[in-house]
């Protein structure tokens, strides 16, 4: 009986031990992959806020990067194209936000309340949608618009980023409703609230940060493609398609305050979505 | 029996048009694009009418010779075609040979405009002289705006005639050419499809009205000089990209799985990839990269080097690809990871437990609990990330200016944007299709057997 206790101890012991280790090693690892990440950023941030002539010289201090300076980014946002590129962008990021949800929530609301013939199809379908490259679609849809007189619009393009984003929409805002159960849509019922109050004052406020999340995805989803934005539009440009088109005959210091000018947003928006990700991505991997 | 309830056909009715629309009918036209040739053959008609029976076709660019012309109303869809020859016809009032007044259609060709109103109308001309001693010297007057409608009188050279109306037609050429099969044809083509040489007697067939299936724009893309090296640079940059990507965002997931203190932060920012464009981290690597970047900088610092050395150059290809790969790596590694925790999570923590209980190590749990039961959240990844891999693009270009290393997206764009040729550019979005989906099979069957093994 002592024999089994003392043995069992050292088992306990031995096992605790390794557990310290492996904790020590995955925060080595975390970090590790954090600095991994962090690094490039931070270095172009400091290359994006300084003066162009640190930008051109060599060998370049290590950090932090002195002197701080607004005269690169101010040199990149005064560049021909630039402020217009921006706003050409903000426009479309957010109609193909608006379209997106206002088509995908009465989809993913359909997909995760009621049980119908074709359900399954559509799930299907829509992961099918999902499945194919931006490239396989950009050049059709710019022969299309061409022929109908909706070339180099960004009104067409936000049609494009819509159908790019709508299947992820749908399928997380369908994710986001089946996290509220039914019954407490039922309860409301029972209380004597009609179908549609139930759904306004019950369902409504808990879906909200989750359809927010899958918004504002949606938003980083179109203000990074590049593609067939450079594909779509010739003289009213988005940003990444500017920057783009830039590339080549612009200074190292337009490149750098342009790069990181475009990471902004994943920067800010990814701390306010991290949660719903997995609920984003898991939903869509089943 | 139950009635069936219609809600929620309404509520995905919306999705299923806009897919339809702007998904499913340019991925068709997509296809057709890459095999179609729009303008393959020229229509013969047997007589100068578009509505008149079908003579034969004539490939595009074939030699014809002209035997004829007549002139036929123009449409207004039509008015600035290229090449387009038109003539004008008149309606005109006056006198005839037998000294009665008459009215009827004369051509450009027969009636010299004498006065014209200030914005250019015709007002008055008179009947140019035939010149040549066999030559009828009466013109024709016609009852349309045709040649070959009824004459309804004739007048004397010098005639004045007042202008009433004017009609634009378009010249039909009768032509003649000789098809694939070495067989002549005759018959009448609108002249916006014809190019005449300066001779006025010959021409070539300069555009179709008739498409046809065709291979030549896939034949085009493989004998196109960049294709070989995008395939090998896509293929290349595939195999080498994903694997390390799965190891690194396995190893990004059990971290974050872990719950180690500040979980929430280093889940910021192993997730900020995820939300930055292909552009941006292409520039964020060439940063990095470039000559008086981060790389050599930290490598003169630690005194390695002692002057900057070229990376993204043509004699340095192997450092662009090492940097691509970086980039891919460092932009990609993300969405991989958060589909690999949403599997994790889905793993009961009792199984681990007991297989913890049971002895067995980290390693043995990672091969023989883990993985096996990550298997379909793997799969998916896989094919996401495959898709996501064949379209490198942005990266690229940022990193190569898309010349010395190109990959197959760029090539696509390079087709469009550059050459102006949709179809070729078509053959190559169809062939990164293609890819795509033969490689995530190659994948998700390489996965299966390696687990079967193990």
């Amino acid at each position: 009986m002592s024999k089994l206790t003392s043995e069992t101890i050292a088992l306990h012991k031995r096992m605790q031990a390794r557990q310290k280790l492996n904790r020590t090693f995955a925060y080595v690892t975390a970090i590790l992959i954090a600095l991994w990440i962090l690094i490039p950023i931070f270095f172009i941030f400091s290359m994006a806020f300084t003066t162009q002539e640190t930008v051109r010289s060599y060998p370049k201090n290590f950090l932090p990067f002195i002197p701080f300076s607004t005269e690169t980014m101010q040199f990149f946002l005064n560049s021909a194209g630039i402020v217009p590129g921006v706003i050409n962008s903000l426009i479309v990021a957010i109609l193909t936000l608006v379209i997106s949800t206002l088509i995908a929530a009465p989809a993913g609301y359909a997909i995760s309340r009621y049980i119908f013939p074709g359900r399954n199809f559509f799930r299907l379908s829509i992961l099918a949608v999902r499945a194919f490259p931006i490239v396989v679609l950009s050049i059709p849809l710019a022969v299309l618009f061409i022929r109908v007189g909706m070339f180099d619009s960004i009104y067409s393009l936000a049609l494009m980023h819509t159908a790019l984003a709508l299947p992820t929409t749908i399928l997380v805002i369908g994710s986001v409703f089946a996290s509220v159960p039914y019954e407490l849509e039922e309860a409301a019922q029972v209380f004597g609230c009609t179908p549609f109050q139930a759904f306004r004052h019950v369902v409504l406020p808990l879906v909200l940060p989750g359809i927010a999340a899958s918004a504002v995805f949606t938003f980083v989803l179109s203000w990074n493609e590049v593609f067939a934005a450079s594909i779509l539009t010739v003289q009213n440009r988005t940003l990444p398609a500017q920057v783009l088109f830039a590339l080549s005959q612009s200074s190292e210091a337009y490149q750098f305050a342009g790069g990181f000018f475009m990471l902004i947003p994943a920067l800010i928006f990814m701390w306010f979505i991290r949660k719903y990700l997995f609920n984003m991505w898991g939903q869509v991997s089943k | 029996m139950k009635k069936r309830n219609w809600t929620p056909y309404w509520l995905i009715l919306p999705t299923l048009i806009y897919l339809a629309l702007f998904f499913a009918y340019p991925m068709v036209r997509g296809l057709i694009l890459s095999v179609w040739d729009d303008e393959a053959s020229l229509r013969l008609q047997s007589t100068a009418s578009i509505t008149s029976d079908a003579a034969g076709d004539l490939p595009q660019g074939t030699q014809i010779r002209l035997l004829d012309r007549q002139g036929n109303l123009l449409s207004d869809e039509v008015a600035d075609a290229a090449n387009l020859l038109t003539e004008q016809w008149f309606l005109a009032t006056g006198v005839d040979v037998e000294g009665n007044n008459i009215e009827g259609w004369v051509s450009e060709n027969r009636l010299r405009i004498r006065e014209e109103a200030e914005d250019g109308t015709p007002i008055m001309g008179t009947i140019r002289r035939k010149l040549g001693s066999t030559a009828d010297p009466l013109t024709d007057i016609h009852e349309s705006a045709s040649s070959v409608s009824p004459v309804i009188a004739k007048v004397e050279a010098r005639t004045e005639l007042f202008v009433q109306e004017v009609a634009t037609l378009e010249v039909w050429f009768q032509i003649e050419g000789e098809n694939e099969t070495g067989e002549t044809l005759t018959g009448w083509v609108p002249s916006r499809f014809i190019q005449v040489y300066g001779d006025e007697e010959s021409g070539r067939i300069d555009r179709a009205n008739q498409g046809a299936f065709t291979l030549e724009f896939f034949e085009k893309m493989v004998n196109d000089r960049f294709f070989w090296p995008a395939v090998r640079t896509t293929l290349l940059l595939m195999l080498f990209i994903i694997p390390a990507q799965f190891v690194l965002a396995t190893v990004m997931a059990l971290v974050i799985q872990a719950r180690l203190r500040f979980n929430s932060i280093f889940l910021y920012i192993f997730s900020i990839p995820l939300g930055v464009s292909d552009l941006a981290v292409g520039i964020l690597f060439f940063s990095i990269f470039t000559q008086n970047g981060l790389l050599n900088s930290v490598l003169q610092g630690l005194g390695l080097i002692t002057q900057a050395q070229p990376y993204l150059t043509a004699d340095t290809r192997h450092w662009i690809l090492i940097a691509i790969w970086l980039a891919e790596l460092w932009r990609a590694t993300s969405i991989v990871m958060v589909i690999v925790v949403s599997g994790l999570q889905a793993i009961s923590d009792e199984v681990l437990e007991a297989a913890e209980l049971f002895g067995a190590s980290f390693w043995q749990r990672l091969w023989h609990v883990i993985l096996p039961l990550l298997k379909p959240s793997l799969q998916v990844a896989l094919i996401l990330r495959t898709i996501l891999a064949v379209q490198v693009f942005a990266v690229v270009i940022a990193l190569s200016g898309g010349d010395i290393v190109t990959v197959l997206a760029n090539e696509t764009f390079r087709q469009y944007f550059e050459f102006r040729n949709g179809n070729v550019a078509s053959a190559y979005a169809v062939f990164i299709l293609a890819l795509s989906m033969l490689s995530a099979v190659f994948y998700l069957r390489a996965v299966r057997t390696q687990q079967e093994l193990s």
